[in-house]
């Protein structure tokens, strides 16, 4: 064992310790809990009607077109924060060099955009 | 025009020839693709001549380099034709023996439909065979081996419509590898020893190399006794040798003017052309030269008692052939080369006549090849009788001995006495060239015999072409030589019944025979002192290399019965012939209805094409059924690339199952892979 | 700081060109509409030609206090992927053509893809790096997804966003661990650290999470499932795209991140990239095999082929990243040609994806099954044809580098993978055809015919200048 690993001893023991604490907490309720089922117990609800059909529906695939689009541009606005805190700190030539290549940057995403739009993407119908 | 241009002009119009003939042929027909090929061939013999006699009068051996062949490092092949007193003589025979039969195929082969194959096959093969004799190097020789093969197996398949036609082209293909394996083993120990191929470069190192070799079981081997031993198995092969003969007799299955061009005076002689070139290699190589003198012996032995027994006319032939092929390599052995050379030439005459004169029996007996079925010929074909009553004269080698010098005789006489004194000469110091001599001398009996019975049993006797005897064994020795599809083709007076007439041969068939004639009565009697006689150094002037203590073939006093014995053992071989043939005919058939052991061992070639088949070809099948169905399929397919298959089929599945659609799936596998990742990571960094 | 912003706009001009061009484009759609596809695409096409000169003729330097390399390296893989991009921008207009889905944004998109590769293979630092690849994959998940109604396109989409996701994840952890342990973002500087302190286990910790997550924009296995169900269900001409240019970037990535920043802990990485390379090829190999759909059987070819590359990069030499280069550029070319085959054929107006389908495809369109052929033949690196020579030089490279077991079970592994191209082959020249195949778009198919020709034979023309290139680009990381 050596000391490149005795890095990772808290990590190990820290999965010990919640290996230990979840399956302590589950064996003592199987363990200790009263158990005494019924069929009325065990149905779907003890009042009210059984589900018409499954809680899983499918729902329109705009959806997710719409979450890819924001995810895009979500980021995009995340890499602009960074950026535009340390821009002004540079010196002048590469200050230039960091603001042209934001451009290129702003302009291919610019150009995904126009495509996204002119394909209707955005259109809910 | 130069000697150079003339040879270049030998060599290629045969390959002219071959080409018209042969790619143009349907389109310009049949008379003149066979008008341009003979006319070729023609041209080839009359230049041919023409260089034998300026090369007789004392022209100057030389050498054309055409192309660069093979260039790799040492390995050093030129395209080239190498004229000497050797390649002079083998060029006439070639081309003049070629060109006769050329012509002797247009009326024999009037009936085919494929004439222009036929003729582009014969031109083929005689420009391979003039690649062979003018190589000067090991690379030309090993093509034009390779390529009289390919012609030789391409027209003894010639009717390839007949099954048995097939079998025997491939069975002469692959018993001509296995000579061809040696031959090759034997071109790469030379290229090994002396970094050359090139016979000019090579013969003058020879004698540096003679200690070269190895102890092995407490034994010195040389390394040119092996060379020569692996060149003489290519030799083996190609001449048709002990072991490797088989496939000659089965060649019989071409046209017959195929077996007279190649499977008689040119082809199979190339063996002994080898040997003779590579006289100085076997000058150095004693063992080898023994091996040479036991294989010829056993071979011309052996060929001639199976002779005694073959009842289809070419079948005799062709062991007739073998013998005398195997009398040369005695010749070559005991190291009289141009005693070899001078048989392989007059034999190119006398037996070329005896085969195209066969032919011409069996172009008048309409395709009937058993002797049995022939008889009292004379008459009928007196023409063809008397030129095979000369080959046979010449081939049993009768003649007066020690009058008007060298004796007198028909060709044979001269070449085969002068075998047999060289090798009664070299067996004084060497045990197995006595043998050579002992063998010879007994194998000129046998040859008298089984050439005589050919002749009686052919034109003498009673006529028995009118009713057909069946042979007892299912006919299938006798073959009967037929045309492309007997029974589509139109035989207006050439149909297969028995009951024609026999008729005398067209003259174009004839004129051959004729020419033939002349040479095989002439060509001993005119050439003898300059092959053989005292004037042999003058005629070859070196082509063929003779050690110093090599007298075979200087004058010396010979004992009279080694003089008179081949007469006498030919003379006794033509009584008993007569004896059986013509006296009791009745006996033969008796005999052979016996069935004795030796008949029947005999008559079925001492059973060689049998244990041949027991050990190579079912031996091989089972080693192969063997290696097929446990080590292929058993073992290489269904460990190698079948279960390699399987394996990766089941691999695909798996990772196909891992792939199951659902995204939890993969995230854990991506997650399992991070993890073992990780883990081999850190266990790498650690 | 001021002073020199022109020379350094310059140096990043082809990227400037792509992102202003992307958002003109973007703006003519939103105000053109529909109608304005054509001007779109037009417009796309001249702005990645442009950008391909301005990367090939433009000045090299560094920028943005190492952030942003541009040199030789990324000169030639820029141009590779502007191209490739190009085409795929020509085949995506013919097809919205015959689909009757115009839509102007597919070149956006593909414009945005680009430029995220073209910084990626320009990154020198993590958050250059991070941020280029998410830029990327955003543009290709929409792509992926872009037949909205198509059920398979949405499955295969949502699945490549939600794995994409996870991977992003696991490489921001890593990038995190590695800042943490290295204390810095820049390559220079966690190579200077790695040097001072060695390589510890926290940043091989980190590496090799990084290492995963760029692996998976690669589709090298594990990390590959996403790539089979994608291939088969995103519109062709966009896995045309996908199969392409994405993966020279991310190779590339790989190469310079490990060996600009961590060729310190060159042998582990190697040693993890190997792992990965092996997987690779042998997934890939045998996942085919039992593939029947063109485009899945041509993903496992794809994590096959990302397995051989990664032997170049695993070798650490300067020879192994050169035969990586040249590895990457003609596979994208073979690919390339084998989408645009594919988007060549349809029959009663379904494209055709089956492997079943290709049957007796020699009778009704012989110049295509040539042409798959041809690609066929050099993607399992038969010689002469391209891929041969690609796989050639990675092998070497492997083998020279020591690394011949895995080149042999590379070697293996192409083996078996031939079987399915063989198979394809087969079934397009052996077997009946069952009913006509409609006429070919001739933008496709005449891309088809230069890719096939250029994997054979113009690639023995080419080869030297592509080898001449990635040699030069490949010296530029500085290796041995």
């Amino acid at each position: 064992m050596n000391a490149f690993l005795l890095q990772y001893l808290p990590i190990v023991i820290f999965f010990a310790i919640a290996t230990v604490l979840g399956l302590g907490f589950m064996i003592a309720a199987a363990v200790m809990a009263p158990s005494a089922p019924d069929a009325e117990k065990n149905s779907a609800y003890e009042c009210g009607f059984n589900a018409f059909d499954d809680a899983r529906m499918k729902f329109d695939v705009r959806f997710y077109l719409v979450s890819i689009l924001f995810i895009i541009f979500d980021l995009e606005v995340a890499f602009l924060f960074p950026w535009a805190v340390s821009l002004f700190g540079m010196p002048h030539d590469k200050m230039v060099y960091a603001f042209v290549s934001m451009m290129v940057f702003l302009g291919v995403l610019t150009v995904g955009f126009i495509y996204e739009w002119k394909k209707g993407a955005l259109e809910w119908e | 025009m130069s000697p150079q241009t003339l040879v270049t002009i030998l060599v290629f119009a045969p390959l002219l020839g071959a080409i018209v003939a042969g790619l143009f042929g349907r389109r310009i027909g049949h008379v003149p693709s066979m008008a341009v090929t003979t006319g070729l061939l023609f041209l080839s013999c009359l230049i041919a001549w023409i260089n034998f006699v300026a090369n007789f009068n004392g022209a100057p051996k030389f050498l054309v380099e055409l192309l660069p062949f093979i260039q790799i490092g040492d390995f050093q092949s030129t395209w080239s034709i190498r004229v000497d007193t050797l390649s002079s003589v083998m060029l006439v025979v070639v081309t003049s023996v070629s060109a006769l039969v050329h012509l002797y195929s247009w009326g024999y082969m009037a009936e085919d439909d494929s004439k222009p194959r036929f003729f582009a096959y014969l031109s083929l093969f005689t420009f391979a065979m003039l690649a062979l004799v003018t190589a000067n190097d090991f690379m030309q020789l090993f093509f034009g081996w390779e390529g009289v093969g390919l012609a030789s197996y391409l027209l003894i398949g010639f009717w390839f419509k007949k099954p048995t036609a097939n079998a025997a082209a491939i069975k002469a293909f692959v018993v001509n590898r296995v000579g061809d394996f040696g031959f090759a083993l034997g071109i790469m120990t030379v290229f090994w020893m002396f970094h050359t191929i090139r016979f000019d470069q090579l013969f003058p190192l020879i004698p540096s190399m003679l200690n070269k070799g190895w102890d092995f079981a407490g034994q010195h081997w040389s390394a040119l006794d092996l060379a020569g031993a692996l060149l003489f198995v290519g030799a083996m092969g190609k001449s048709a040798q002990f072991f490797l003969h088989t496939w000659l007799p089965d060649a019989m299955e071409g046209p017959t003017p195929v077996s007279a061009l190649i499977h008689a005076a040119t082809m199979v002689t190339a063996g002994v052309y080898m040997v003779c070139l590579l006289s100085p290699i076997y000058e150095h190589a004693p063992v080898a030269r023994d091996i040479v003198i036991m294989i010829g012996a056993i071979t011309s032995l052996f060929a001639a008692t199976v002779g005694l027994a073959q009842n289809d006319i070419k079948r005799v032939i062709a062991y007739s052939t073998c013998s005398q092929l195997g009398y040369m390599f005695i010749a070559a052995g005991v190291g009289a080369y141009q005693a070899g050379m001078f048989h392989l030439f007059t034999h190119a005459f006398f037996k070329a006549l005896l085969f195209l004169g066969a032919g011409s029996v069996i172009h008048a007996m309409h395709h009937e090849q058993d002797m049995r079925a022939m008889g009292a010929l004379r008459k009928k074909i007196p023409v063809t009788w008397a030129v095979m009553m000369i080959g046979t004269i010449a081939i049993t080698g009768l003649g007066i001995p020690e009058i008007m010098g060298h004796g007198l005789g028909f060709a044979g006489f001269y070449s085969k006495d002068g075998i047999l004194e060289a090798a009664y000469k070299a067996g004084l110091s060497n045990p197995t060239a006595n043998f050579g001599f002992l063998v010879g001398l007994a194998v000129a009996g046998l040859t008298a015999f089984y050439s005589w019975r050919l002749i009686f049993m052919t034109f003498e006797g009673k006529p028995k072409w009118g009713a057909h005897p069946h042979d007892d064994h299912a006919g299938h020795h006798a073959q009967i030589e037929s045309h492309s599809e007997p029974d589509t083709h139109g035989h207006d007076d050439h149909g297969h019944g028995h009951g024609h007439t026999p008729h005398e041969s067209p003259w174009v068939m004839l004129v051959p025979l004729l020419v033939l004639s002349v040479g095989a009565i002439a060509a001993g009697f005119v050439f003898a002192p300059y092959f053989i006689g005292e004037d042999h150094d003058a005629f070859w002037r070196g082509a063929i290399f003779v050690s110093a203590n090599n007298h075979v073939l200087n004058e010396m006093e010979l004992p009279a019965w080694v003089t008179w014995s081949p007469l006498a053992v030919s003379v006794l071989g033509l009584l008993v012939a007569c004896y059986f043939y013509l006296l009791k005919p009745e006996l033969p058939p008796r005999i052979a209805a016996q069935k004795g052991p030796i008949w029947t061992f005999l008559y079925n070639k001492w059973f060689f094409d049998e244990i041949y088949d027991f050990i190579f070809v079912k031996g091989a099948k089972l080693l192969g059924d063997l290696f097929w169905k446990v080590g292929d399929q058993k073992l290489i397919d269904g460990l190698g690339p079948n279960g390699f298959a399987r394996a990766s089929l089941e691999g695909g599945k798996r990772v196909a199952k891992v792939q199951t659609g659902y995204v939890y799936h993969y995230a854990f596998v991506m997650l399992l892979g991070v993890l073992g990742l990780l883990s081999y990571g850190i266990w790498l960094a650690s | 700081m001021m002073t020199d912003l022109s020379s350094a706009l310059m140096i990043c001009l082809p990227e400037l060109i792509l992102a202003v061009g992307a958002m003109l484009v973007l703006m003519l759609g939103a105000f053109g509409g529909e109608r304005s596809t054509g001007a779109a695409t037009m417009f796309s096409g001249a702005a990645l030609i442009a950008g391909a000169f301005a990367a090939a003729l433009g000045p090299h330097g560094t920028l943005f206090a190492g952030a942003f390399h541009m040199d030789q390296l990324a000169a030639y893989s820029k141009v590779a992927i502007y191209v490739a991009s190009a085409f795929a921008v020509v085949m995506g207009y013919g097809w919205m053509n015959r689909s009757n889905e115009r839509k102007f944004e597919y070149p956006v998109l593909i414009l945005l893809a680009t430029l995220g590769m073209s910084m990626m293979v320009s990154a020198g630092d993590l958050i250059s790096l991070y941020i280029s690849i998410e830029l990327q994959s955003l543009a290709l998940y929409i792509l992926a997804a872009f037949q909205r109604d198509d059920a398979r396109a949405s499955e295969a989409g949502l699945k490549y966003f939600v794995l994409g996701a996870l991977s992003s994840g696991i490489l921001l952890y890593g990038i995190s661990l590695v800042y943490g342990f290295a204390g810095s973002m820049g390559f220079t500087q966690i190579a200077h650290a790695i040097a001072a302190g060695g390589a510890n286990h926290g940043v091989v910790f980190g590496l090799v999470f990084l290492i995963c997550g760029v692996a998976f924009k690669a589709s090298a296995a594990p990390f590959h499932m996403w790539t089979p169900d994608v291939y088969e269900g995103a519109p062709t001409p966009v896995v045309a795209f996908v199969a392409a240019a994405p993966k020279l970037a991310a190779m590339v990535l790989f190469v310079r991140t490990l060996s600009m920043g961590f060729f310190g802990a060159h042998e582990q990485w190697a040693q993890v990239l190997l792992v990965i390379a092996v997987i690779s090829f042998v997934v890939g190999a045998f996942g085919g095999l039992m593939q029947r759909d063109v485009k899945r059987l041509l993903a496992y070819s794809s994590i096959a082929n990302i397995g051989y590359a990664l032997l170049g990069i695993a070798a650490g030499t300067q020879l192994g990243v050169q035969a990586m280069l040249v590895f990457m550029v003609l596979y994208m070319i073979d690919v390339t040609g084998f989408f645009a085959c594919l988007l060549a054929l349809a029959r009663n107006g379904r494209p055709i994806t089956q492997i079943s389908d290709l049957s007796g495809l020699k009778g009704s369109k012989p110049g295509i099954a040539l042409a798959i052929t041809a690609l066929s033949l050099s993607v399992l690196g038969m010689p002469p044809f391209s891929g041969f020579w690609a796989k050639f030089y990675v092998f070497k490279s492997a083998f020279d580098a020591g690394l011949w077991q895995i080149a042999i079970a590379g070697l293996v592994a192409s083996v078996v993978a031939a079987f399915y191209y063989l198979r394809m082959i087969k079934i397009m020249w052996f077997d009946a055809s069952p009913a006509p195949v409609d006429g070919s778009p001739s933008e496709a198919r005449w891309i088809a015919f230069a890719c096939a020709l250029f994997s054979f034979p113009v690639v023995l023309i080419a080869l030297h200048f592509l080898d001449q290139s990635a040699g030069l680009a490949a010296a530029s990381l500085g290796l041995h």
